[in-house]
Parts: C-alpha cells; structure tokens; sequence
C-alpha cells in the first residue's frame, strides 16, 4: 500500500463529498415506490422492494389509479393541489389484504414519487401510549433552563416513544465535528456520551439533505436494494431525485458504517436552528426494525419542539450576553468621552475593557505607544503581533488559535493563544488587543478522527472506520473561543472609536482654525502691547529721574526713598513687558540657522555679563564645545540666561565655580551649564521652565521668572530637550540637547 | 553759532517732547529743536511750506523721528526723505518704543541711519540722545552709510 499522505486523504474525502445519495437509484426493500407523470398519470419508473406489493410490478399496472383498489381510490384525490409544495404528504393507510400500507407522495423535480410502505397491523394501538409521552415531555421542558437539560430531556424521550437500543443528541461545532451531548440507551449498545465525530463522518451534500428532509430511516443494515426500474426517468433521461422519499437507500459506505458500530437499525431526526442544521438525534437498534410511520411522525414533532427550544434558549443567551456587554461599553464610551484623549479612556478603564471580550489581557497601540494591562506578551511581541496585523488589513480579526496564522505565536502562547484585534486607524497602525491564554484540553474522539483511506486499483477509496473506541487528543495552542456576542462588541466598540476620532478631527479642524484667529489677535494685542504699555512706564521713570535730578535736594530722604522706589518698581514693569514681547516673538520668529562655534559663542557671553561683574570670584571651567548649526541670536540668548542664572545664584559662593560641558551622542548633542550656587528643591522642577515661575524669592534674586521659559521656547523650537538637577544649597546644573540633525 | 543746523524732532506724545528735549538740554546741544507733532508737520518742515513757509533755509542736522505718528506715519516720512535727492543726506534717527517695532522699520530697508528702542529709564535714553546728538548735531560730520546703535 503507498504511504497515506495528507493529499490523499484529501481525495478520498472529496470522493465520499461526490457520492450521489441523492439519486442511489434504489430503495429500501421494505416497500415500493413509484415515479409518475403528473400530466398523464403514467407510471414511469418502479421499485417493489416488498414482495406484497409484487403485483403492482409494471406492465400489470400502467397508471396511478391501478395502484390501489378502487375502495381506496380516494386517497388519491387532489393530488395535484396537495402536491403543489415540495413537502412529503401523508395519503393514508391501506389494507391491501392480508397486508397494510402506509401511502406517502411528494414532489420530485417534474415528477411525482408515490411509496407505500409496509405498516403493522398494531401501528394504530401504540398511538394512544404516545400522546402523554409528548405532553410530559413538553411539561418537563418547560422546566429547564440549558440546552443540556432540553437535549437529555430529548433523549430519554425519544427512546422511551421509539422503543430502540440508544438514542443520542448530536451536536455540530462550526468545523462540522459533532460531538454526543445526550444519550439514553440500555445495555445492547455501547455509550458513545461525550464523544466527538469529525465532520467526515457526515459529509457535505449528507448535511444538505439533512437540513432539508429532516427524517431518515434505515430498517436494516443488511438490506438488499430494490433497484429502480428503468434506471433512468423515460421522459428526462435522467436519474430520478429520492432526497425526499422515505424509502430512499443509502451510501454501501454508510451501511458499513453502522455495521461497524454494531446497528442494524437506524433513525435520525435533524436538529435545525435558524436554518443551520444544529445537531441530530440520532437513533439506532442492534437488531433492524421499522419504527412505525407515526412514531417516527412524533419524534420527528419533539426534534422540532427541541430545534425551537434551541433557538429560543440561544436567542436568549445571546440576548443576556450582548445586553450585559452594551452596559460595559456604554461605560467604555462614558470614560472615552469624559477623558482628554479617548485612548486614556480605555486604559483607565482596563478592567472593563478586558470584561468587553471576557479577555485574560488586552493592549492599547496607539500613536507608537503600547499600554499592556492584564496578561499579555511582551511589548516586542505585541508589536510583532500589531505588525502582523497591519499587514492583514483587517479591521477585525479573531482565532483562538493565534499559532495557526502567525508564525512563532507559539512563543508567547501562555499570554495569547487566542487573539481578539480591532483597528483603529486607517492613517497610524493603531489597534485595540484582546488576548487569552493558552487553554489545554482534551478532545475525546469516537476513534481516531481521519479515516485511513484504502488503495483500490490505484486509487484512494474511502472506507468508514471500524473502531469507535474513544481515542483521545490533547489540544494545545488554543485559548477558550471567542463568542460571537463578545466578537460583535469588539466590532461595536471599533465603531464607536472611529466615530469619536472623526469627530475629534472634526473639532480639531475647528479649533486650529479658531487657534490661528487667536494667534493673529495675539499679535496685534502683543504689538499695542509693546508699544502703547510701555510708553507709561517711561514716562513715570523719566519724570521721576528729573525731579530727582532738579529737585532731589529738596526733598527728606524718606521723600528721596519714595522716589527710588517708583523709579525702580515702573522699571521692572518695563522690564516685565520686554521680556513677555521677547517670549512671543521667540516663539513667533523664524528659524535662521547657520553653523555656530558654541566656544566662541559662550566666551562672548561671558565677556558680556562679566563687565560691570564686581570683584565676586568666579572659576569657569569650560570644556571644548563643539559647533551646531542653530539660529545664533536664539542660541545666544539659551547661552545668556543659563550663564546669567549661574552667575546669578553663586554670587554668595566665594570662589563661584561654573561649568560649561558638552556630549555627544549618536541621537543628540547635548550642553550643560552647573553652579555650585544655592540650587532647588527638585520637587519644583515641573515649575522652572514656565512663565513667570521663580523659585526664589525677588529681593534675593531679581529677575521677571521669564528667562527659561524662553530658553525651553527656543530648545523646544530646535527640536531638543531641556532638564535640570539640583539639590538646595549644593548647586544646579541645567542640561539641553539638540537633535543630532544639528550637528555642524 | 547761527549756522548750526537745527535738530527735527518728530514725536506726538507731549510727555515724550518734554523728556527727549529734557535729555537734549543735558547734552548742552546749542542746536535749536525744532519740533513737529506729526508726519505732515514734519514733511512741511524739511520742505519750508504750511506753518513753516519761509522758514530759515537749509536741512537739519538730523531727524529724530517717532515711528508711529499720526497722519502720515514715521515710516512714510523715512521714505519721502530717502526717496527726495534734495534730503538723502538728512540723517534719520528712528525712535521706536520696542524691539518689535524696529525689526518693522528694519524689513522695509529704507536707509535709516539709526535706530533708538526708547528704553525704560530715563537714564539710558539721556546716553542714547546724547550719543546721537552728539554725533550728528556737534560733530556734523558727513554721515557714515550706516550706523547702528541700539539701547536697549
């Protein structure tokens, strides 16, 4: 035998999808069926699987009223009219001595398809047992909460009406594996409770038909088929649709099948939920039997009863479930709105933003920053993971089997086996991330899950298993999955952050058209300002210099006192209006940078605030500079007022020591200008470089508080950094950089 | 001393007339001032019309011009000066009351001589007035092309 490789069992699968069960061409022999010609009433095509029914065999009878006795002409009445739909109709029953049928026609393509099936002479006494058993089955379910209470309810019902060996509730999950949710069963069979099938078990075009005829019987595995006769529909030339017919005979494949598990007889009831077939019920006997027309008829009503229970329970679920998200998301979107950047909002509210999607961690990756809360991989992963998925261009995504689509996920499978995205950004790669954690369990199947094909002539040929002992599989790599409720909440809450950002935008767009009126009113404010203000503060010291200067002799020194007092205050309100004009126009003025050597630089400085220096000592220590291109007037005036500052607040230091560094680094340039003067108290560190902040009090050391919002303006402007260290009484060192771009 | 030339002091602010003719007479200058409340006025002035028709020929010794004046403003009268062969050569001291204002008078190029930002003290302004005086009005040296002193 060649080695059975993946692709093979590939293609026996898809041999078994092509089987016709459709159109077998042959009945169960428990009865016979007929094709006719609705236009004439000919009979076209016949199966007589009964030997009761032998004399029906054309060329004896031609026509649909020959069928049937003339006492029993009557069922044949309106067929046309009742015939109109695709459904099965139920004729009646006739006695065709000593024999009793059961008559059923539907509708096949253009033709119509009548069966009689043999019935038993006690089919009608059993009725009367089967009613209280629907009315306490409806009683008990009525009862239950979960679909695993309705489903065993289902079972124990079934099998008491049916009377067969085992009676299980078969599930399908979204793959089409089925597993055994509920069984009844006595001891003949074996209990298959918990086992789960692969979806090749039952295969694509069996679930169609499945979903559309939801009741199929097989009397007895060992049946030999009644062929049709002839094969082919006369008037069509093609072979005839039995989908629908009662009587229908099934795949070799699935007669060896239930051979295989030990039944002979077999009835299943289709489970269908919101048009998607949901499970089965599935009966089977060890010894082969026909469960009666109108037992079937009432089993067939509890599967419904059940598929509605089903829907109800799950629509309900589902219900509970989203309402109990909305209330998470309305506070998610309450914290959004109320917080400066809705980003914050979300981190803020971590734990509810975890709650949204029942997650065990969640990241934040917005504006190239990344906010891990709960457990989640590291930020190196998550990133790896966001470009992942930047390059899927999903707006939503979701697996609980992140290592089956992103490679190396296996890594960080402890965090995030299962991984819930939205994107929110289409511009920046910004995204929302749920993770849970890696969940190891054990699927117990009903024998190994893949067929081993067998080679027949060359070819693949599928052949149904032949142990369903419980084989078991531990699964890994996965997380819990996500719920359809809690992916819909994500896909909700991506909504609700497009929105909010399109409206921020919106607003933006407002507000910096409404910033750059206010920019220009500035402007003109700070232009009357310069101009109109300070006129009266000249003024007021012109005039009183003069009458010092005239009248000075005149006057007491308390007078003389009063005088240099309003001269010095209007002054410093001089002064206090020229520093705010130069803190407007350094953020006003444009940039002109060109190279500036920082030793010459910082030597003019020097020279220029240590003229009228008195005999305070100072020891610089200035290191070799190195050159930037800046604007020069904006650099100077950083140079000024750091060395300023120094000079300023070592004066009490005998000898001053100021030290003027520099350092290069592949990112920056960066300066340093430290005293060993009277520093700070860091804890006011965020106040230094504002506007008309002072840390000192004005009679220790003058100054408007404006200098080093400048110098942060202009650093600012360049692109850099400034900081400070210092400690009271041990001194301060001041610190900026600028980007390496400006190195000379 | 008749032919010293007299020093055109343009200013509208009476206080500022009172202060800058204060500094002036520190500087022991013998120039006569003569003064004009507006731009009109002054332009009348340089060209001996209206209130000053048949007034003593010849330019003064230097303008000492506020930028912002009423009727026609400091910076028009910079340029109908620099703009005229007959009074090119009259030097202009503009008078602004900030650094903001001189970067304006700056951007329009037009051949002022000096600039004096009117610093808060009364003290500086007396230097400055008296530098400028000095040079233009006592010396009366041809002026150099360009001379730029800036008192802050």
């Amino acid at each position: 035998m060649p080695e059975i490789t993946a692709a093979l069992l590939d293609l026996a699968e898809d041999a078994c999808a092509r089987e016709p069960i459709r159109v077998p061409g042959a009945i169960q022999p428990h009865g016979a069926l007929f094709v006719i010609d609705p236009a004439t009433g000919r009979i076209l095509q016949a199966a007589i699987g009964d030997e009761t029914l032998a004399h029906l065999r054309p060329p004896d009878v031609q026509r649909l009223p020959d069928l049937l006795p003339p006492e029993f002409g009557h069922l044949f009445n309106n067929l046309p009219e009742r015939l109109k739909s695709d459904l099965p109709v139920y004729l009646g029953h006739a006695g065709i001595s000593p024999y009793h049928h059961h008559v059923h026609a539907h509708r096949s393509g253009d033709a119509w398809i009548v069966e009689f099936e043999a019935a038993h002479n006690d089919d009608g006494a059993d009725f009367s047992a089967i009613y209280p058993n629907i009315r306490e089955f409806i009683d008990a379910l009525e009862g239950f909460v979960t679909i695993e209470q309705c489903t065993a309810l289902t079972a124990r019902h079934v099998r008491r009406i049916a009377k067969l060996d085992r009676v299980m509730v078969y599930r399908f999950d979204k793959d089409w594996n089925g597993e055994v949710v509920a069984e009844d069963r006595n001891e003949r069979l074996p209990s298959y409770l918990g086992l789960r099938f692969p979806a090749s078990d039952l295969p694509p075009q069996a679930r169609e038909l499945y979903r559309r005829n939801r009741l199929r019987l097989i009397v007895d595995a060992n049946y030999k088929p009644a062929l049709l006769e002839p094969e082919l529909n006369p008037l069509t030339g093609e072979p005839v649709d039995l989908g629908f017919a009662t009587l229908r005979s099934v795949s070799p494949v699935h007669l060896q099948y239930m051979r295989n598990m030990g039944t002979m007889a077999s009835m299943s009831i289709s489970l269908v939920v919101d048009g998607r077939l949901w499970g089965l019920v599935s009966c089977h006997n060890s010894s082969p039997v026909n469960v009666p027309y109108h037992v079937r008829t009432a089993c067939d009503f509890i599967g419904q009863i059940l598929s509605m229970q089903i829907d109800a329970r799950e629509t309900t679920r589902m219900a509970e479930r989203r309402n109990g998200l909305r209330k998470i998301q309305t506070r998610l979107l309450a914290s959004m709105a109320a917080a400066d950047h809705f980003i914050l909002g979300l981190i803020e509210n971590a734990s509810d933003l975890m709650a949204l999607t029942n997650a065990t961690g969640v990241a934040v990756v917005a504006a190239g920053s990344c906010t891990l809360r709960g457990v989640t991989p590291a930020e190196d992963d998550v990133m790896r993971i966001v470009a992942w998925l930047a390059r899927s261009g999903c707006d939503v995504l979701h697996t609980h089997h992140l290592a089956d689509q992103m490679p190396q996920a296996d890594s960080f499978k402890n965090e995030a086996s299962g991984l819930l995205a939205i994107s929110i950004s289409q511009i920046h790669e910004s995204f929302v991330l749920w993770f849970r954690r890696e969940v190891i369990h054990t699927v117990e199947w009903g024998g190994e899950p893949r067929k081993q094909p067998v080679m027949v002539d060359g070819a693949p040929k599928l052949n149904p298993r032949a142990s369903f002992n419980s084989w078991q599989e531990t699964v890994r790599l996965t997380s819990e999955p996500w719920h359809r409720a809690e992916i819909d909440a994500a896909a909700d809450l991506r909504t609700a952050i497009v929105d909010i950002v399109l409206r921020k935008a919106e607003e933006l767009a407002v507000l910096s058209e409404r910033l750059m009126r206010t920019n220009k009113e500035l402007e003109a404010f700070s232009y009357s300002v310069s101009h109109d203000l300070r006129a009266p503060f000249r003024h007021i010291v012109g005039y009183a210099q003069l009458l010092k200067k005239y009248e000075g002799e005149k006057l007491s020194d308390r007078g003389l006192r009063y005088l240099a007092t309003i001269i010095e205050s209007a002054l410093s309100a001089g002064t206090l209006v020229d520093d705010l004009l130069s803190f407007s126009q350094i953020g006003r003025t444009a940039l002109t940078p060109v190279t500036v050597d920082m030793n010459v630089l910082v030597r003019e400085v020097i020279a220029s605030l240590t003229v009228e220096q008195d005999a305070h000592k100072v020891d610089w220590r200035i290191e070799e500079l190195t050159s930037i291109r800046a604007d020069p007037v904006m650099i100077r005036l950083v140079m000024q007022n750091l060395i300023e500052n120094a000079l300023k607040f070592s004066r009490q230091r005998e000898p001053a020591v100021i030290e003027i560094g520099c350092r290069k680094s592949p990112e920056e340039i960066q300066f340093s200008v430290g005293d060993n003067g009277v520093g700070f108290d860091m804890a006011y560190v965020g106040k230094l470089f504002g506007v008309f902040q002072r840390l000192h009090r004005v009679e220790e050391f003058e100054g408007t508080g404006i200098g080093l919002a400048n110098v942060k303006r202009i650093v600012d402007r360049h692109g850099g950094r400034i900081w400070a260290e210092s400690a009271p009484g041990e001194g301060a060192t001041f610190f900026f950089t600028l980007p390496a771009s400006c190195a000379a | 001393m008749a032919d010293l030339k007299p020093i055109l002091l343009v200013e509208d602010s009476p206080k500022d007339i009172e202060l800058t003719l204060a500094a002036l007479e520190q500087c022991q200058l013998a120039n006569a001032v003569v003064i004009a409340r507006d731009g009109a006025e002054a332009l009348d002035f340089l060209h001996a019309r209206g209130r000053f028709e048949g007034r003593p020929s010849g330019d003064p010794a230097v303008v000492l011009l506020d930028l912002k004046l009423p009727k026609v403003d400091g910076l028009e009268v910079l340029e109908h000066i620099k703009g005229d062969p007959s009074l090119r050569q009259t030097p202009v001291v503009m008078l602004t009351s900030s650094r903001e204002e001189q970067d304006l008078v700056r951007s329009y190029s037009l051949g002022v001589n000096a600039f004096v930002v009117k610093p808060v003290g009364f003290e500086q302004f007396f230097e400055a007035i008296r530098d400028l005086g000095m040079f233009w009005a006592v010396l009366n040296e041809p002026p150099p092309r360009i001379f730029q002193k800036v008192v802050q």
